[in-house]
């Protein structure tokens, strides 16, 4: 009986202390979004007499001044606009190509499709400098498409390699008897493959929007003008503009933090999902 | 006239619409990744460092020179030891904290699963400008830091400046903690629950079942993020870029930034950026030939 009563005792204080350490990350992983969210609502003054307290007077006078001073609402708009268009065209293009890989017989898929595999593993520092020449070189400097069809490209090996896997696992059966029934490759295609690769699309949009919405440096080393600079960029140039402003600084990072944190918030299980899913196989 | 479908006629529609299929997305690959890739391979052996590539002034082929100034350059030593403490702190640090983080909530340890794991991973989703930033101000003279350890030491001065890579290792154990954890869940759920209902009723405690069922069941995953975190700490950048730029004095510059400073700060030199990301192709490349191994070796046994 009482070895029992003292295991109980030993599981509970096990238990307590496994606990404290889970809450002890969780303090860890939160606490300087914390800080940083109440520290955007005090004056600077305040925030240099008072660095860890809650403000006094809570004040949104920083809110205000960067949200029009660093041209937020326009950096927003171009935000989505990458990340959107990239991640339509990410899915369109690199799921024709897994479409033609997994059901059409060809001789040339081994090649083709082995180096979108080793896509993956190249990295956006090795392409850096190049892309930098070529963008230059073909006019495409300052422009929307010349940000857009780098982000477009780095994204296909993923998206090729992930596509063509699922698809494959759609029977061949349903489209051959599509063929049988007269229907071409194309409307097989939107009718048939896009709607059964939901799952994996979802994979493949949740990575895209992540890596494309917080891309920085790419969009930094292509354009110079700022109309078309994203978010994270306008952060970076606000936020290390105004080192010395404490406040404002701390408000206009709040503002970048907010969109991953709502998208995150709403989509953790896809999210999580997704990134188990790519990081295995990178 | 009838419309007859011959094989010849399929067989060719059929490789009309491969090609329409495949070729959209296998071009804009070729222009974006794979011809740069090349192309910085080859531009590291010659004089070529901006302007007209035709007309302009000649370009030369100067062989492995550019590599020869890289391996007898301190900077480059440098930042490759600051990858190095990178690559360090990965493997040993969010490895093992990731794994016990996921070991602790895929056993059911403690309640409210789901909250810790969305909190824990938090970090990992935000910008890394917001991050890095937000950190840079956490850490400076005039920041929480400081405050938060005079709590405890009264008078206590801090300067960035005596072991600049500390915060920056502290960050990123702190940033990509998570992403394990994820990892090691996602893969720990894979396991059959009963092979260890049977060990816990064979009698085994869970250190026992960790050791003998789950760890070896791991082993593939295990290799596998090791791999992951090294090429990952090899290519690290965004995050040091924002919070210390290299500095101060390049002490916690990396590879990465070594390139990006000799391509893009004052007066470029793309021929040594371009040996510079060659040289870090190659380690990592080395590496997956590496996890290929590795995995051939341990990754049967799952």
């Amino acid at each position: 009986m009482n070895d029992i009563k003292d295991r109980n005792v030993r599981s509970r204080i096990s238990s307590f202390f496994t606990y404290l350490v889970m809450i002890f990350f969780t303090v860890m992983a939160l606490y300087p979004l914390f800080w940083l969210v109440i520290s955007s609502f005090k004056t600077t003054t305040e925030f240099q007499m008072n660095k860890l307290g809650f403000p006094r007077r809570w004040v949104t006078v920083n809110y205000k001044d960067a949200w029009v001073r660093g041209k937020f609402p326009m950096l927003i708009v171009n935000s989505f606009f990458y990340t959107g268009i990239t991640t339509i065209a990410i899915l369109v293009f690199s799921f024709m190509a897994g479409f033609g890989f997994a059901k059409i017989r060809h001789k040339a898929t081994p090649i083709l499709y082995g180096s979108f595999v080793i896509g993956i593993l190249l990295t956006l520092q090795s392409i850096m400098v190049p892309l930098f020449l070529i963008v230059n070189w073909v006019g495409l400097y300052n422009t929307r498409l010349g940000v857009l069809i780098p982000y477009i490209g780095i994204g296909m090996p993923m998206g090729v390699y992930l596509g063509t896997e699922y698809i494959r696992s759609i029977p061949d059966a349903l489209v051959e008897s599509a063929r049988i029934d007269g229907a071409s490759y194309g409307r097989i295609f939107w009718a048939i493959v896009i709607p059964m690769a939901v799952p994996v699309a979802v994979t493949v949009a949740i990575l895209t929007v992540t890596g494309t919405w917080n891309e920085f440096m790419l969009i930094n080393i292509l354009t110079s003008n700022d109309g078309l600079k994203s978010l994270p960029v306008g952060v970076q140039k606000f936020a290390g503009a105004l080192s010395t402003d404490y406040g404002k600084q701390f408000a206009a990072l709040t503002i970048g933090l907010i969109p991953m944190l709502l998208f995150y918030l709403v989509f953790r299980k896809e999210i999580t999902k997704g990134v188990a899913a790519g990081a295995v196989k990178g | 006239m009838a419309k007859v479908n011959t094989m010849a006629d399929t067989k060719r529609e059929q490789r009309r619409a491969y090609w329409a299929l495949v070729l959209p997305g296998f071009l804009l690959y070729i222009a974006v990744m794979a011809f740069p890739t090349i192309f910085s391979v080859v531009l590291s052996l010659t004089s070529y460092n901006g302007g007209k590539l035709f007309g302009g002034k000649p370009v030369e082929m100067v062989g492995l020179k550019w590599y020869v100034r890289l391996f007898g350059d301190e900077y480059f030593y440098r930042a490759l030891k600051n990858n190095l403490w990178i690559v360090l702190v990965s493997v040993l640090g969010q490895i093992p904290l990731g794994f016990f983080l996921a070991y602790v909530l895929y056993r059911g340890l403690v309640r409210g699963k789901d909250f810790f794991q969305t909190m824990i991973y938090l970090p990992t989703v935000i910008s890394t400008v917001v991050i890095g930033i937000l950190w840079k101000s956490f850490f400076a003279p005039h920041g929480a830091f400081p405050e938060l350890m005079r709590i405890f030491r009264p008078g206590y001065e801090y300067t960035m400046g005596s072991h600049p890579m500390i915060p920056v290792l502290f960050v990123i154990l702190w940033m990509y903690s998570g992403m394990y954890m994820i990892i090691f869940m996602a893969n720990l759920q894979k396991i059959d629950n009963a092979v260890i209902e049977a060990a816990r009723i064979d009698g085994a405690g869970e250190m026992q079942v960790l050791r003998y069922v789950i760890l070896p069941a791991l082993s593939g995953v295990i290799v596998v993020t090791a791999i992951l975190a090294i090429s990952g700490s090899l290519k690290s950048f965004d995050l040091i870029y924002v919070m210390t730029g290299g500095g101060p004095a390049n002490r916690t510059s990396v590879l990465s930034i070594y390139m990006f400073d000799k391509a893009f700060k004052g007066a470029p030199n793309y021929p040594l950026a371009n040996a510079i990301s060659t040289v870090m192709v190659i380690i990592s490349f080395l590496l997956i030939g590496l996890t290929k191994f590795a995995e051939k070796k341990f990754g049967g046994r799952e």
